[in-house]
């Protein structure tokens, strides 16, 4: 009976193996750790611990799944696990795509391209203009993508979510929220890309633990432009955005940031960013908080899977005091 | 025996630049499977297609990439001559691209067999070698007109 059972158990693991292979399954991960020098202090911590799927399920269907298991300091177990990609892509034709699930929202190229790869991170931590939650980080919704089309290598995607204050399962309001981005790759490693959002979030919604107690009309437009040659590296983005309540008519939000890098005796990058947002008096969806921030920094490319970087963050911030932060990290893909 | 230590240092030097040409001199042969991709390309086509910049040939049939591992010497050449990267910059390309959710990794092999035999069984796949084979299963690919390049 036992050695049936055995046998049966074989030819279900062999038959799954068989399956996980024709299926060309990818499991692929990123951790970093982080020591910070600041306030007189050194700290030892890490991010986040990133795993993510990739499957060829058929001629014309792929899968990615991304979860992340970080630290939260409310959960009774002090970590916690977020869903931060579903995307099932269905090949319509040629380059074009129809992706479906829980995505990066498009809106800008850090965003699209690393997010918690910080592997691939050019700098230790993303720029201000993430942590201060000025663009939607993740849509879920359903859109179209097309890439390298024509001489120009033109990209579009075209996205439609539940929007700002929905949960991951059902929308809070009728309002969606649309993602429009278009690139061009003009020369080798350089793109130029331009987006537009706009969600109405509703009146009583939570967003990000925070409730709206106007209905904020949001557009937000974005430019970005990158090139990440054999030496010189050059990242810059900015996003406008304007959020409309009645209570107090439009205000505009400036995020912008500027990354350079230039590598130097091998692996070596010697590296610099600036960063600034500036708010509208009277902005009242953001939490208002002009900031400035200046990183100069070195990175060693170990191996494409490895990276240490050392880096000095000055940051000026009207309602906190000024910051200044040492920090070094040794972050690793698998 | 200042000069005869000269004399060796120099003739170092020389096997070392003559051993980099020659890595970066490799002859390089593309291959495809009987159905899927044509006969004859351009090498920026070549390269647009080996960058995941085409998801499918013109009879529908999907892109497929089938390279030799960058840390064997098929591959180095493959990583400098077409993408004109290191094996560890090549790595770092693709993991990035699948990462972002823009491309299906390539498939990387050890040996020139396992690769000729992949893009024998698959339609649609497409492959760097370093010599044509003789496999009535794959056809040569023509790069710029040249059977080599």
């Amino acid at each position: 009976m036992r050695r049936k059972f055995f046998c049966i158990y074989w030819i279900i693991f062999l038959a799954l193996a068989q399956v996980s292979s024709s299926q060309s399954i990818q499991i692929k991960g990123f951790v970093d750790v982080t020591t910070t020098f600041d306030q007189k202090k050194v700290s030892f911590g890490f991010d986040e611990e990133d795993l993510f799927i990739t499957a060829v399920v058929n001629d014309r269907i792929s899968f990615l799944g991304e979860s992340v298991f970080k630290y939260e300091p409310a959960s009774p177990t002090e970590y916690g696990v977020s869903i931060e990609r579903i995307i099932i892509n269905y090949n319509i034709k040629g380059n074009h795509n129809l992706i479906m699930g829980k995505v990066h929202t498009p809106i800008n190229y850090w965003n699209d391209t690393y997010h918690h790869g910080r592997v691939f991170f050019p700098t230790i931590e993303r720029p201000i203009l993430f942590a201060a939650n000025i663009i939607p980080l993740h849509t879920v919704g359903i859109g179209v993508q097309g890439h390298d089309l024509g001489k120009l290598k033109f990209g579009y995607d075209l996205f439609v979510g539940n929007g700002l204050g929905s949960s991951e399962i059902v929308d809070n309001d009728k309002n969606k929220s649309v993602t429009l981005a278009v690139h061009i790759k003009p020369a080798d490693k350089l793109r130029i890309g331009f987006s537009w959002y706009n969600d109405v979030i509703s009146k009583g919604a939570s967003v990000l633990g925070k409730t709206i107690n106007w209905q904020v009309n949001q557009h937000l437009f974005s430019l970005s432009l990158s090139r990440f040659g054999k030496k010189f590296e050059v990242l810059a983005e900015g996003t406008a955005g304007f959020n409309h309540t009645d209570t107090t008519g439009l205000k505009t939000t400036f995020a912008t940031y500027i990354y350079a890098g230039y590598k130097i005796i091998g692996k070596w990058v010697p590296y610099v960013r600036l960063d600034n947002i500036h708010y509208q008096q009277g902005e009242i969806y953001y939490n208002k908080n002009n900031m400035t921030s200046i990183v100069a920094g070195l990175r060693y490319e170990i191996s494409y899977l490895a990276v240490v970087k050392l880096e000095y963050q000055f940051q000026h911030s009207e309602i906190l005091n000024n910051t200044n932060i040492v920090s070094a990290q040794f972050a690793i893909g698998f | 025996m200042c000069s005869l230590s000269n004399a060796f240092l120099f003739i170092v030097s020389m096997l070392l630049i003559s051993s980099t040409s020659r890595s970066q001199e490799a002859t390089l042969v593309a291959v495809g499977n009987q159905s899927g991709a044509p006969s004859v390309m351009k090498f920026s086509e070549l390269k647009a297609v080996l960058m995941g910049e085409k998801q499918r040939w013109k009879n529908g049939n999907r892109v497929i990439i089938a390279l030799m591992k960058t840390n064997t010497p098929i591959g180095r050449a493959t990583s400098l001559k077409i993408y004109d990267m290191t094996g560890d910059e090549l790595n770092k390309f693709w993991l990035a691209l699948v990462f972002q959710g823009k491309a299906q990794a390539p498939n990387f092999f050890n040996s020139v067999n396992e690769l000729e035999t992949f893009v024998a069984q698959n339609p649609g796949a497409i492959g760097i070698l370093n010599k044509p084979l003789a496999d009535a299963e794959i056809k040569p690919i023509m790069i710029d007109g040249q059977k080599a390049f």
